[in-house]
């Protein structure tokens, strides 16, 4: 008879797995993508050196990856928020434009000579407003006849895509710039354009770490988080509890719907500085719910991770100039996605050889250990 | 008469229609046995960059058809492993598939020799019946003007309807989508009915993809299938998982940005972003009325077990 | 019927899970043609036997033989091909599929007709044959629980089955049901089936049944010929010599006061649209433990969740402490002064994942000490949790560890912990001692009954020893009714055992404690 693996659930599930895993799965995805590079007739480790130095060597190439990775802590942080609550949040995308939709509006609307601070905070509020708001269409049936968020949500990505693209392609409208011959958004005043830190690294980089401090200090350290946490982890045993599942339900997704939007106030004013519909689609919300999930949902955890996968997205420019393919970058994030994820079989069980006769058994459904006990 | 706009439409519906019905068949199939593959995405760009590589090699469409296929399924086989055998999150898997698509065909595309971004379309797609048939009024263009990837098209949603409803194996596949803990006490294997049903399911993307490629855009750019694998989830959704009114709704989807082209002849002028929304509007309100109404979500709802994973002992 | 050779025979069968027994050198024989009553509490063997004889487990050691062969089960289907099928409580029916297709899932080509027509005739004449009426056409979710049972007997049949078990076939039908159902495994048996029966109630074994086996903590505690036994025999097989109970705790001196908990005529409608309590009333007063006895099942868990506010009655008043609680929600419910042991306690009295602080403080967390204006104290919450501990006697608690990873008797404290340490006038207990070892569970008993001296404490136990053990009245629960109370100094316990299997009751009491069926829902 063969040998059969035995799989068991992990008893104690210490720092040593929680982080070893990801980090084993990320060398593993590394490993696969120089293999794939040394095929295409690359070599890899010159590869990976020029990737290294384009975006984490030096003051200029970090500042780069952290202009990239402001958007993906926000949409991380967003898609973590609701994962703590096991609430999927799939609508990262359209929450992201309806931030940049109301947040340019603000900027547009308001007199140009508005106080820089005040206009910010304008546009931050309305933005987040408008991203919670669309959150809720899927909250709200979510919250009252259990319609499934993930289809809900996904689905409002796609209405809220055609909505910006109307605003701009497709309609004379506030935000269209008419002077342009290709159609593009009116470009906001520059009172509301979060002040650069250095070349392409503006303020939103420190609004989306304060937002991850803040998160992890409300799930953690308030009585707030204390029933996200406890609802998360057993339904049953918070109603128990006597907490309602319905209210959270509505405002951890208001609550994720306003971080992604926040996502979408940042990327416009301080990197599109307008409401250009093709640079804000870049798989930024989606990305950010393979943040949440390698980083456990621990906000604080996000912040790392972000920068990270943007440290590789930088690194595709300077890739060029050895020979090798922009395209490259895409192949090694979309490797890292699948070898964490399917690191989290390796989290939560082990895995052994077993002998055929103890495996055929299997172990038996829960009911029958109680009664054998 | 065969060149007036509205017959000239529908026939290019039709056609458009093929690539949306292909992997929404497929999705049919995969949910069915319980799989939720949200990678659609991702594999209908494996299977369009493939597939227009096999097309141009070969020149035969039939052949990009079947190679574009067989690399969806080899991006399907990936979330099958994952979501069945490691029982990860499914939703996560699948989103995973749709950035491995997009980054794995985008270099697939450029970093040949030489790369398929400036290659032209090998592939000469020729329609299935003489002349003397397309060129019968009105019915012609619409019924016999296309080539024979159309026709797969319904004899697949045809073999799908029956293989599902009035074969043992059907029966076994949904009976693993409904309740696999049923279905594995009456001796169906899980596990192997998932596996080969998320490999149909990503044949249908890749193969739709291929066709998008080969025989509606005829080149290949980054990112080219732009949101028609998301169009097949909400697809997938609106016709409640049965195939036949996956084949209506493809027609319609397919037809939305020539009845935009017509609707603006005729005067009327309603913005293309507003028609491209339809499909998501209409799923996202489906969703929530079938959830607010018990009864029929009896007979509307989604496979019971739909992206649950099974495990024996967690019974 | 007797005189044949046996079909099954079962010889010193073991089966052991994570090194505890479940069932311990069991000699079981079934005779052809005979329907076998095979009888113990909740946890005696029962499932583990029935699942090793079904193919589902295989043993340990010991051997099983059919018609003089040594067999080996490597599955249900081989089971099956064997002909021996086991309906299961909990149905393993597809909803959303036809009879005829439940019926022919999962079968192999050869054994199956070709369509589903030719399926449906097929059922149609089995049902005909043993009275097992259905329409093999009608969606299995369009039938009553009674009408589901029958299908997963006829795809047995259809199988080929010459030995059927049936896993407590009648805890979810109706009177008239389970009439029916009998007389359909009378027509197997005359046609030369065998059946093995497994259940709780005393009163259907002995009118139906050829021979009685009996499992009492995975031993086989005796099998008899049913015609010359008595209930009160096969009961005091089930739970025991009845003198081995003793009442440790009993005082004399004890003042009881006024109510703390009332229930009237409370009744609740079960999960299976049957009334899974009906019309429960009686008082629990300060300075009582009133224990409540029952096989699992019988509406227990119902009336606990609807005392706790997790339910709400369709008809009937609570009061705890003297403010009316009906329907009022858990949060009210234990303002009241209501403190609860779930019987559940992972998957309700605990959030598993989390680790003991946070499961200590989860009904607490915000008030003060523990939070102020929303923001928690990490050092009043780990002040709280160490006092408890200590008080308490909670051990195997590591710093961040999940508390799922403490054994059951330090769960048990926690969780008696956190609810003693609210303000309360009753404790509810549901099975509190269920799986601890002997000093956890004397150490939750014993806070138990330290409750008694200022409060009022309910107790639901199926352990009828530990009932009898700590409670100064004892309630008997069967079918969702209150059948029999008791006064600790006039205890009856050959009587409470058979009040218990629901033979008692029909020689008690005057109305039959039969639920009434109201099929709603279906």
């Amino acid at each position: 008879m063969r040998n059969r693996l035995r799989v068991m659930p992990r008893g104690v599930t210490g720092p040593e797995v929680r982080f070893g895993v990801p980090l084993g799965a990320l060398a593993f995805a590394l490993l696969l993508g120089a293999i794939i590079l040394a095929f295409a007739g690359n070599d890899p480790i010159e590869a990976y050196r020029t990737m290294f130095d384009s975006s984490l060597n030096g003051w200029k190439a970090q500042s780069r990856t952290l202009a990239l990775a402001t958007p993906l802590i926000l949409t991380g942080l967003a898609a973590a928020v609701a994962f703590q609550m096991r609430v999927y949040n799939i609508g990262g995308e359209g929450q992201l434009y309806l931030g940049a939709i109301g947040a340019s509006w603000v900027g547009l609307a308001l007199p140009a000579s508005t106080p820089t601070p005040l206009m910010l905070s304008a546009m931050l509020i309305v933005g987040a407003l408008a991203g919670a708001c669309w959150a809720l269409l899927a909250a709200i049936p979510k919250a009252y006849f259990n319609a499934d968020e993930i289809i809900t949500t996904l689905m409002l990505n796609f209405i809220a895509l055609s909505l910006m693209n109307w605003l701009i392609f497709g309609s004379r409208s506030f935000w269209r710039d008419p002077r342009r011959p290709v159609p593009g958004g009116k470009r906001l005043p520059e009172s509301a354009i979060m002040p650069s830190i250095s070349g392409r690294l503006h303020i939103g980089i420190i609004i989306a770490i304060v937002a991850a401090i803040f998160l992890w200090w409300l799930l953690r350290k308030t009585s707030w988080g204390f029933q996200i946490r406890t609802i998360g982890d057993s339904p049953r045993a918070a109603r128990y509890a006597g907490m309602s599942v319905r209210r959270k339900t509505m405002a951890v997704l208001a609550l994720s719907g306003a971080l992604a939007a926040i996502a979408g106030v940042s990327e416009v004013s301080g990197v599109t500085k307008g409401l250009e519909p093709i640079a804000l689609t870049s798989n930024i919300g989606f990305t950010g719910i393979i943040v949440a999930v390698v980083a456990r949902s621990n906000p604080l955890g996000v912040v790392p991770v972000s920068i990270f996968l943007a440290a590789i997205a930088t690194s595709g420019s300077r890739l060029q100039s050895i020979g090798i393919d922009v395209e490259v970058v895409f192949l090694l994030q979309g490797l890292i996605f699948l070898t964490v994820t399917a690191g989290e079989f390796f989290v939560t069980n082990t895995v052994s050889l077993a002998h055929p006769d103890t495996s055929a058994t299997g172990s038996p459904p829960t009911s029958e250990i109680k009664a054998a006990i | 008469m065969n060149d007036s706009v509205v017959i000239l439409s529908i026939a290019s519906a039709i056609v458009a229609s093929t690539p949306i019905l292909f992997a929404a068949l497929g999705e049919i199939i995969t949910n069915r046995s319980g799989v939720m593959n949200l990678g659609i995405e991702g594999m209908m760009l494996m299977g369009a960059v493939i597939g227009f590589w096999a097309g141009n090699t070969t020149g035969s469409l039939i052949v990009a058809i079947i190679i574009g296929g067989l690399g969806g399924v080899a991006l399907a086989l990936i979330h099958a492993v994952l979501a069945v055998t490691l029982r990860v999150d499914q939703t996560v898997s699948g989103l995973s598939l749709v950035i491995v698509g997009s980054g794995f065909s985008s270099f697939i595309g450029t970093s040949g020799e030489p790369s398929l971004l400036s290659a032209r379309n090998g592939v000469d797609v020729t329609p299935l019946f003489p002349s003397a048939l397309r060129d019968l009024p009105a019915i012609g263009p619409i019924l016999f003007g296309h080539d024979l990837v159309v026709y797969l098209g319904v004899i697949a949603v045809i073999t799908a309807t029956y293989v599902l409803n009035r074969t043992a194996v059907g029966l076994a596949l949904r009976a693993v989508g409904e309740d696999p803990a049923s279905a594995d006490a009456a001796g169906i294997s899980v596990t192997k009915m998932r596996y080969i049903a998320t490999a149909i399911g990503g044949f249908g993307a890749g193969a739709g993809g291929a066709y998008l490629t080969v025989a509606i855009v005829g080149t290949w750019q980054n990112g080219l299938t732009a949101g028609i694998g998301w169009i097949a989830v909400a697809l997938v959704i609106l016709a409640g998982w049965r195939p036949w009114l996956a084949l209506i709704g493809a027609l319609a989807f397919g037809g939305l940005n020539g009845l935009g082209f017509t609707l603006q002849l005729a005067q009327v002028n309603v913005p293309s972003d507003f028609l491209k929304m339809m499909p998501f509007i209409a799923a996202y309100l489906v969703v929530i009325a079938v959830s607010a109404s018990p009864n029929r979500a009896r007979r509307l709802a989604a496979p019971a077990a739909l992206a649950q994973p099974y495990s024996r002992e967690a019974r | 019927m007797a005189g044949e050779a046996p079909h099954l025979k079962v010889r010193n069968l073991t089966k052991s899970f994570y090194g505890v027994p479940a069932i311990d050198s069991v000699d079981f024989d079934l005779r052809g043609g005979e329907i076998h009553g095979l009888l113990g509490e909740n946890g005696a063997g029962k499932s583990t036997l029935c699942s090793v004889l079904s193919g589902l487990y295989r043993p340990d050691s010991g051997t099983v033989s059919l018609d003089g062969e040594a067999v080996q089960f490597r599955s249900p289907q081989d089971a099956s091909r064997h002909g021996v099928g086991m309906v299961y409580q909990h149905f393993r029916l597809v909803d959303s599929f036809t009879v005829a297709q439940n019926i022919v899932l999962g079968m192999h080509k050869k054994q199956r007709p070709r369509s589903m027509r030719q399926v449906e005739s097929m059922v149609a004449d089995l049902a005909e044959e043993f009275g097992l009426h259905v329409d093999p056409t009608a969606s299995i979710w369009q039938l009553s629980v009674g009408e589901q049972q029958r299908v997963e007997i006829l795809k047995q049949l259809f199988r080929g089955a010459r030995i059927l078990i049936l896993d407590e076939p009648t805890a979810v039908l109706a009177a008239q049901e389970t009439d029916r159902l009998f007389e359909a495994i009378s027509t197997m048996v005359a046609k030369g089936h065998s059946v093995v029966l497994v259940s709780h109630k005393m009163a259907e074994t002995m009118a139906y049944t050829d021979r009685i086996t009996v499992l009492r903590r995975g031993v086989n505690a005796g099998s008899v010929t049913t015609a010359s036994t008595t209930p009160a025999e096969v009961a005091r097989m089930m739970f025991g010599d009845s003198n081995a109970a003793e009442r440790t705790n009993y005082d004399a001196a004890q003042q009881v006061g006024e109510p703390m908990l009332s229930l009237s005529g409370v009744s609740v409608q079960g999960d299976h649209g049957l009334l899974a309590v009906d019309d429960a009333t009686f008082t629990v007063r300060r300075g009582q433990i009133v224990g409540v006895a029952g096989v699992a099942g019988n509406g227990q868990r119902e009336l606990q969740e609807v005392i706790a506010g997790l339910r709400s009655p369709v008809s009937g008043t609570i009061e705890i402490a003297g403010t009316n609680c009906t329907s009022a929600g858990p949060k009210q419910t234990a303002q009241a002064g209501l403190a609860y042991v779930p019987e559940d306690r992972l998957g309700v009295g605990l959030a598993p994942g989390l680790p003991l602080e946070h499961n200590i403080v989860l009904k607490s967390y915000d008030r003060s000490p523990h939070s102020r204006r929303g923001v928690l104290s990490d050092s009043a919450i780990e002040k709280t949790m160490n006092e408890l501990v200590e008080k308490f006697d909670v051990r195997g608690n590591r710093s961040g560890m999940r508390v799922s990873l403490m054994s059951g008797g330090n769960l048990q404290k926690a969780i008696l912990a956190r609810e003693l340490n609210e303000d309360h006038q009753v404790l509810l207990a549901a099975a509190p001692t269920r799986g601890l070892d002997m000093a956890a569970a004397e150490a939750v008993r014993s806070h138990i009954i330290n409750e008694r001296a200022t409060r009022g404490v309910l107790v639901f136990s199926e352990d009828l020893d530990e009932i009898v053990k700590v409670s100064d009245v004892v309630l008997v629960m069967f079918k969702g009714r209150i059948v029999g109370s008791f006064a600790s100094d006039e205890l009856d316990l050959d009587e409470i055992g058979l009040l218990m299997t629901g033979s008692g009751a029909e020689i008690a009491s005057t109305d039959t404690p039969t639920a009434t069926s109201t099929r709603a829902g279906s």
